[in-house]
């Protein structure tokens, strides 16, 4: 359920992307931060250093990102909300105490403010390339939720929104940002009124990993009256080992997975522009969408029908939307900034119309001028 | 109205704390739409450093500059790799302590703000005295606006020497080029 929440000091400021996640962090009640500094990431680490002494939280600067991780995953059993913040290295240590977050259903945020890899790779420029691993990063059958912001406001606003999903589903949740994002400036509004999602679980519960319609188990904290074992193992209602039977493992699973797929209608979230229309349209998240909104106005300057397919939440497929949006489009650019990931996801989805991946690496953003080239390439207009 | 600002040098020079506080006197104290980007190596000090400001009464979609309205050069390095990458209108302004410039382009704007900062204030100060040069040529932008948007970046004591190395730019260039057009500096 959905609860307001007054912020007193709101208004226009100038900030940093990472300080804009922090600080929403902040505001949507996170009280445990535990990290390891890296680039492009820091800002938030120092930010979230100083604001939750301040508000009565607590930081941990960890030995590495695996102790981070497995940190923030305990704080949450313990009552707290929590987050952490790394960018491609952190992220793949993190990857073994993720999947443990997914099996014993803890909601928690982490934040991956992308740089070019493969390994230390490029600690101060931009990428998308880790899409899939946000997907795919942690072994075994899971579904991620992963959200991308394309500005300070969004990543202000989408910081909230990871807490709430991740609340509300019981999952840890990816807000997967990049570096041009993370350290870009703009003049954000900070609203006098967050809405926070606050489940009421039942106390003394005798079944903590019992499901409601949604396949959402109503697990609360420890400490709260109950006998409950939280661990690793695939488990029943009642937190109890079930890995050794096919049949409960397999019904756990197709739960885990369906409290995300049978509600993809709630994680869809997509906004478009000139797509009325468009002949043509270009899908994009992250930062590269602001390449993709001017190159639109660009485009439809010049009388061409251009449309543009924002992704706000690329984690779970939002193939239904994509599908009734861009299914009679002929022609589909996906700019990204790595060697074309999200396209093959696209390309899944729109078999009819011709899909153009335009991938970019080296930690450049695409320029308007370099997709406005390949809209009038494909129009016949050069 | 579209303002690209790109601002080059070394890092260490301060070319991305003027550019912070370029965007934040543009977006608090005149209330424009600013968007700040910026682009340095893994060093701490030396190395290519750019940083962008797009300043707009709408709103930015891209953030990132291609062609300057503004082009800013803290040193000679910074100066040669986006000298082209200008409009044709774009106004110049260099470090003239460390840039040799083209002689026949008459558009630029020269201020020796090493040479200032050293014999008059602190070596630190060089972006301050930039920016203050710098705000003196850009559109829309007040010398009360920059001088709050510095009062915020700075502690006190460290305000002080920062706000009278921003007005010493600011009125070098406005002595030097604007001898009979003065902007209201109340």
């Amino acid at each position: 359920m959905l609860k307001q929440k007054v912020i007193e000091i709101h208004g226009e400021k100038v900030i940093q992307g990472n300080e804009a996640c922090s600080e929403a962090a902040i505001h949507v009640g996170c009280k445990f931060f535990a990290g390891y500094p890296i680039t492009p990431s820091t800002e938030i680490i120092e930010y979230m250093s100083e604001s939750l002494y301040k508000n009565e939280g607590m930081f941990i600067q960890m030995e590495d990102e695996i102790s981070a991780m497995c940190a923030i995953l305990g704080a949450r059993w313990g009552g707290k909300k929590s987050m952490t913040a790394t960018s491609g290295p952190g992220f793949t240590l993190m990857q073994e105490a993720l999947g443990y977050g997914i099996v014993t259903e803890t909601p928690t945020v982490v934040v991956n403010v992308q740089r070019g890899g493969p390994a230390t790779g490029q600690p101060t420029f931009s990428s998308q390339q880790d899409v899939y691993q946000a997907k795919y990063g942690s072994h075994g059958d899971y579904e991620i939720i992963c959200i991308t912001p394309s500005s300070v406001q969004e990543m202000f606003d989408f910081t909230i929104k990871a807490f709430n999903l991740s609340e509300k589903y019981r999952t840890p949740v990816i807000l997967l940002t990049d570096e041009i994002i993370g350290h870009m400036r703009e003049r954000i509004i900070i609203p006098d009124c967050i809405e926070i999602e606050e489940k009421e679980y039942v106390k003394r519960c005798e079944e903590p990993f019992g499901r409601d319609d949604q396949h959402i188990p109503h697990a609360g904290n420890f400490f709260e009256g109950r006998n409950i074992l939280v661990e690793g193992q695939l488990h029943d209602e009642k937190g109890r080992r079930i890995g050794h039977i096919a049949q409960k493992s397999g019904e756990f699973i197709r739960a885990l997975t369906g409290k995300i797929r049978d509600n993809h209608k709630d994680l869809t979230d997509i906004t478009y522009k000139y797509l009325e229309d468009a002949d043509i349209a270009i899908i994009a998240f992250g930062s590269v969408v602001r390449s993709a909104e001017r190159t639109v106005k660009m485009a439809r300057e010049y009388g061409i029908k251009a449309g543009l397919i924002k992704v706000n939440i690329i984690w779970p497929f939002p193939e239904d939307e994509i599908y009734r949006l861009a299914g009679h489009i002929k022609t589909v650019i996906v700019p990204e900034m790595n060697m074309g990931k999200y396209c093959l996801e696209i390309e899944r989805c729109l078999k009819k119309s011709k899909v153009i991946s335009v991938p970019k690496l080296g930690g450049n953003i695409h320029k308007p001028m370099e997709l406005f080239e390949i809209i009038k390439k494909e129009k016949n207009l050069q | 109205m579209r303002k690209d600002i790109r601002i080059a040098g070394a890092g260490g020079q301060g070319v991305i704390l003027a550019s912070v506080i370029l965007a934040k006197a543009y977006g608090i104290n005149e209330h424009y739409y600013v968007s700040q980007t910026q682009s340095y190596g893994p060093e701490a000090r030396g190395g290519a450093c750019k940083a962008e400001v797009v300043v707009s009464d709408s709103y930015i979609d891209y953030m990132k500059v291609e062609s300057a309205d503004l082009f800013i050069a803290f040193n000679q390095f910074g100066y040669e790799k986006y000298k082209e990458e200008t409009r044709s209108d774009c106004i110049i302004l260099v470090n003239s302590s460390l840039v040799k410039t083209d002689p026949v382009n008459e558009q630029i704007y020269k201020l020796p703000a090493t040479e200032i900062a050293e014999t008059q204030f602190e070596p630190f100060t060089v972006n301050i005295i930039m920016l203050g040069g710098l705000t003196k040529l850009l559109p829309k932008l007040h010398f009360k606006s920059t001088r709050e948007s510095i009062k915020s970046n700075f502690s006190n004591s460290m305000a002080q020497i920062n706000l009278e190395a921003f007005d010493q730019g600011y009125h070098y260039i406005e002595s030097h080029y604007f001898n009979n057009l003065h902007k209201n500096c109340s």
